[in-house]
C-alpha cells in the first residue's frame, strides 16, 4: 500500500494503462508540452510521445467528436477537458452521439472512450469553473458517470473506465486533487491508501460502505464523501454512529449497498455538491421512498448547495456549497435531536 | 459535360455505378410510395437522397473498403447503404421499423449503418457526424493504415461550430478526411442565399489552409474520376481534403415537406427544370451511352430490376416482425 494523492493516483492509472494499451491515447487541451494545467501528465510526453499524448485547440467539440469517431473504429481514447465544465460545449457529441451510437444502431457500434476532467465546487473559480455539473450526465442512458472521491479509486476507478466499453466520464474531484495523504489519515486512517497490486481496478458500479455505523446512513460522492466522513467523526462525538456510502459511480447507481444500510439505520441523509432541484439527491431519495419506505423512522433528508451559479466572493461562496456542519445540522435533525 | 471525358473509361465499373444509381433512385422513390400509402410501418422523418445519387456512388466507388477505408453520413442516408454493397431488404427494413432492419429497427431511416462493411452511420444532428469522421480518420492515421475516412454532410452543417473545430483539426492533424459537401442548395428550407455569408462554400474552407475544389455533383464520371485522384494522393500523403459537389435534391427535405416545399421556399419551375437538365442518372445515361459502356437495352433493363429489387425489399420488411419488446432495454451498454 503507497499513500497518494488523488492526482498521484490519477497519473498512476493513466500511465499504467497506457503502457498496457497501445490503442490508449490522452488528447485535451494542454496535456502534452505544458504536462497539464495541473501537471497530471508530467513526463506523458517523454514517454509515450506525440501521437499519443496529444495536444489541441481549444476545440472541446473537435476534441470529443475525434474521440468519438477514434473509439467506433476500435482506439480507447482519454479525452481531457481541461476542467469538466469545459464538457458543456461538447454536450451535443456527448449526449446526442456518444451515448446513443450503440443503441441506435442496434449494437452494431461501441464507443470505448474515457471523458475525464477536474470538476467540482469551491476555490474561489466562480460560476463557470465551480460547479457540480455531473447531474447533467447522469440522466442520460448510454453514459457512465463515474465521480471517484478517494486516491485508491481514483485510480481503481480511472483504469475500469479506460478498460470499459462505453463512454465513461470520469468527474474527478478538484479539491482532493492535491490533498495531502496526511490530512486524510487524519480523517479516517487508510484513506490516503493505494493498493500496489498492478492488477488493481475498481468495478464501476459497486458503491462503498467507507465507514460503518448504526445510527443513520450518509450517502455521499466525490468531495462531498470526505465532507460526509468528517461529519461522522463530529457525530461521534456526541455517540452517534453514522454509516458512510461513497456511491463511486452516479450511473450506474448502486442502490442495493444504499437501501441495505437504510435496514440497518432506518435513517437517511443524501448530500450532493449543488443545485438541488432534479438532482441526483432527489433521486436517491425517490428510489428509497419507493423501495424502502417501511424501513425508514424519519424522511429522507437532502443536504445540497444553493440554488444560485457560484459567487466569487469567500464569504458567499462558502454559503453556496454545504460542508461537514450542514450534514452534522441535517444527521441530528433526522436523528430529531438525538 | 466535359467533352472526350468519356475516351477511356472502365466499362464494367461505370457499368455497375449506374445500375446502383439507378436501383438507389427507385429505392428511394419505392420509400416515398411506402410512405404515402402507409401501413408498412414508415414514421417519423424520411428524407430522400433522389437527385443527388451520383455523389454516393461515384465517390464510393472510388474507395477500399475491404482494406479500411470508411464512410459516415448523415439523415439522408439510405443512398451510402446502398453505394457500400448492404443489402437493400434490411435497409428497407429499418425504414420501417422492423427487426432485420440493419440496425434492427431501433434507428430508423436516420440511423442507417453497415459495420461490416465500412459505414460508420447516418446521423439525425446537422454537424454531428462531422466531428466523429476526424475520429475515424484519426485512427486510420494511428496505425499508420493508409486509408481514407469519407464524411457525407449538406450546406447547412456548414454553419455548425462542430464543423469549424473539425476542419480546423483536420488540417492541423493532417488526418486523412475527405470532406464532400453535398451542396443542394438548401438547408431544410433554407437557401444558400439566406443562410451564409458568403455563398462560395468552397472558399469558406480557404481559412484551414485546406486542399480544396468545387465539381459538378451531378456527372458521375466527374465525380468518380476526380475522387480516384483525391483519395490515391491522400493515401500517398495524409491530409485532409474538402470536396464541394454542386448538386440538388429532387424531393422535399423530407417526405413531409413534399407538398409545402413549392409553397415556402422553391419553385415547382426550378424543381422541374433541374430535374430535366441536372439528373445525374439521365446524365450519366447519355455518357455512358457515348462512350458505348452501355445500351438503350441495359436502360431499360437496369430500370425495371431496380423496380423489383426496390419492391421486393418492401416486401422483405412486410414479412419481417417488429422488434420483439425485450429488445426496448437492449444495447444501451457494451
Amino acid at each position: 500500500m503507497a499513500r497518494l494523492r488523488y492526482i498521484d493516483a490519477l497519473a498512476l492509472a493513466l500511465r499504467e494503462e497506457m503502457r498496457r494499451d497501445p490503442n490508449v491515447f490522452l488528447i485535451g487541451e494542454e496535456v502534452a508540452q505544458y504536462q497539464g494545467t495541473l501537471e497530471l501528465s508530467k513526463g506523458f510526453l517523454e514517454e509515450f510521445g506525440p501521437q499519443r499524448v496529444v495536444d489541441t485547440p481549444i476545440s472541446e467539440v473537435g476534441i470529443i467528436g475525434l474521440g468519438i469517431g477514434s473509439a467506433m473504429a476500435g482506439l480507447r481514447p482519454v479525452c481531457e477537458m481541461m476542467r469538466m465544465d469545459f464538457a458543456t460545449p461538447a454536450y451535443d457529441q456527448i449526449v446526442q452521439h456518444a451515448a446513443k451510437i450503440r443503441y441506435m444502431f442496434g449494437g452494431q457500434f461501441q464507443v470505448p472512450m474515457v471523458i475525464r476532467g477536474p470538476s467540482g465546487v469551491g476555490l474561489q473559480l466562480s460560476a463557470q469553473h465551480s460547479q457540480a455539473i455531473e447531474v447533467l450526465f447522469a440522466h442520460v442512458p448510454g453514459l457512465k458517470v463515474v465521480v471517484p472521491a478517494t486516491p485508491a479509486d481514483a485510480k481503481g476507478l480511472m483504469i475500469s473506465a479506460i478498460r470499459d466499453n462505453n463512454p465513461v466520464m470520469v468527474f474527478e474531484s478538484l479539491r482532493m486533487y492535491f490533498t495531502k495523504p496526511d490530512e486524510l489519515e487524519a480523517i479516517q486512517p487508510g484513506l490516503s491508501e493505494v493498493p500496489d497490486d498492478p492488477d488493481f481496478s475498481v468495478p464501476i458500479g459497486k458503491a462503498n460502505v467507507l465507514r460503518e455505523g448504526k445510527d443513520i446512513t450518509l450517502v455521499a460522492y466525490s468531495w462531498m464523501t470526505i465532507q460526509a466522513l468528517k461529519a461522522a467523526n463530529e457525530l461521534a462525538k456526541d455517540g452517534i454512529s453514522a454509516e458512510v456510502i461513497d456511491l463511486r459511480s452516479l450511473l450506474p447507481l448502486d442502490m442495493n449497498t444504499v437501501l441495505a444500510s437504510i435496514k440497518k439505520t432506518h435513517r437517511a441523509v443524501v448530500i450532493q455538491e449543488q443545485w438541488p432541484l432534479y438532482g441526483c439527491a432527489a433521486e436517491i431519495s425517490a428510489q428509497i421512498s419507493e423501495r424502502a419506505f417501511y424501513d425508514l423512522d424519519t424522511p429522507v433528508l437532502r443536504v445540497t448547495g444553493a440554488f444560485v451559479p457560484m459567487p466569487y466572493a469567500k464569504n458567499l461562496e462558502n454559503l453556496a456549497f454545504p460542508t461537514e456542519v450542514d450534514i452534522v445540522a441535517a444527521a441530528k435533525r433526522s436523528l430529531g435531536g438525538k | 459535360m466535359a467533352k472526350g471525358q468519356t475516351a477511356a473509361l472502365d466499362a464494367a465499373k461505370y457499368r455497375r455505378f449506374y445500375e446502383q444509381m439507378v436501383h438507389i433512385r427507385e429505392f428511394e422513390e419505392e420509400c416515398l410510395r411506402a410512405f404515402q400509402r402507409g401501413g408498412h410501418g414508415i414514421g417519423g422523418y424520411l428524407h430522400l437522397y433522389s437527385g443527388e445519387e451520383a455523389i454516393a456512388v461515384g465517390i464510393i466507388g472510388a474507395l477500399d473498403l475491404a482494406a479500411g477505408d470508411c464512410l459516415i453520413g448523415h439523415y439522408r442516408d439510405h443512398a451510402y447503404a446502398l453505394a457500400v454493397g448492404s443489402p437493400p431488404g434490411p435497409v428497407m427494413a429499418e425504414i420501417c421499423g422492423k427487426y432485420d432492419g440493419c440496425s434492427k429497427g431501433k434507428g430508423g431511416s436516420m440511423h442507417i449503418c453497415d459495420a461490416e462493411r465500412g459505414f460508420y452511420g447516418g446521423y439525425g444532428i446537422v454537424g454531428g457526424n462531422v466531428p466523429i469522421a476526424l475520429g475515424l480518420g484519426w485512427a486510420l492515421k494511428y496505425r499508420q493504415q493508409a486509408g481514407v475516412a469519407v464524411c457525407f454532410f449538406g450546406d447547412g452543417s456548414m454553419n455548425q461550430g462542430a464543423f469549424h473545430e473539425t476542419l480546423n483539426m483536420a488540417q492541423l492533424y493532417k488526418v486523412p478526411v475527405l470532406f464532400v459537401l453535398e451542396n443542394n442548395g438548401y438547408a431544410m428550407g433554407t437557401s444558400i442565399e439566406r443562410s451564409h455569408a458568403n455563398t462560395d462554400l468552397t472558399d469558406r474552407v480557404g481559412s484551414y489552409a485546406m486542399n480544396r475544389k468545387k465539381i459538378d455533383g451531378q456527372n458521375i464520371i466527374t465525380v468518380h474520376e476526380e475522387v480516384s485522384q483525391i483519395v490515391a494522393d491522400m493515401k500517398a500523403n495524409p491530409a485532409p481534403f474538402f470536396l464541394e459537389c454542386d448538386t440538388y435534391r429532387f424531393h422535399g427535405h423530407g417526405a413531409a415537406d413534399e407538398a409545402k416545399q413549392t409553397v415556402v421556399y422553391r419553385t415547382k419551375a426550378e424543381i422541374e427544370a433541374a430535374k430535366a437538365n441536372r439528373d445525374p442518372i439521365a446524365i450519366a445515361a447519355e455518357l455512358l451511352l457515348e462512350a458505348g459502356v452501355i445500351t438503350d437495352e441495359d436502360i431499360v433493363r437496369f430500370h425495371d430490376e431496380a423496380v423489383i429489387a426496390a419492391k421486393a425489399a418492401v416486401q422483405f420488411s412486410d414479412d419481417s416482425p417488429v422488434p420483439p419488446a425485450d429488445e426496448l432495454l437492449k444495447d444501451v451498454y457494451a
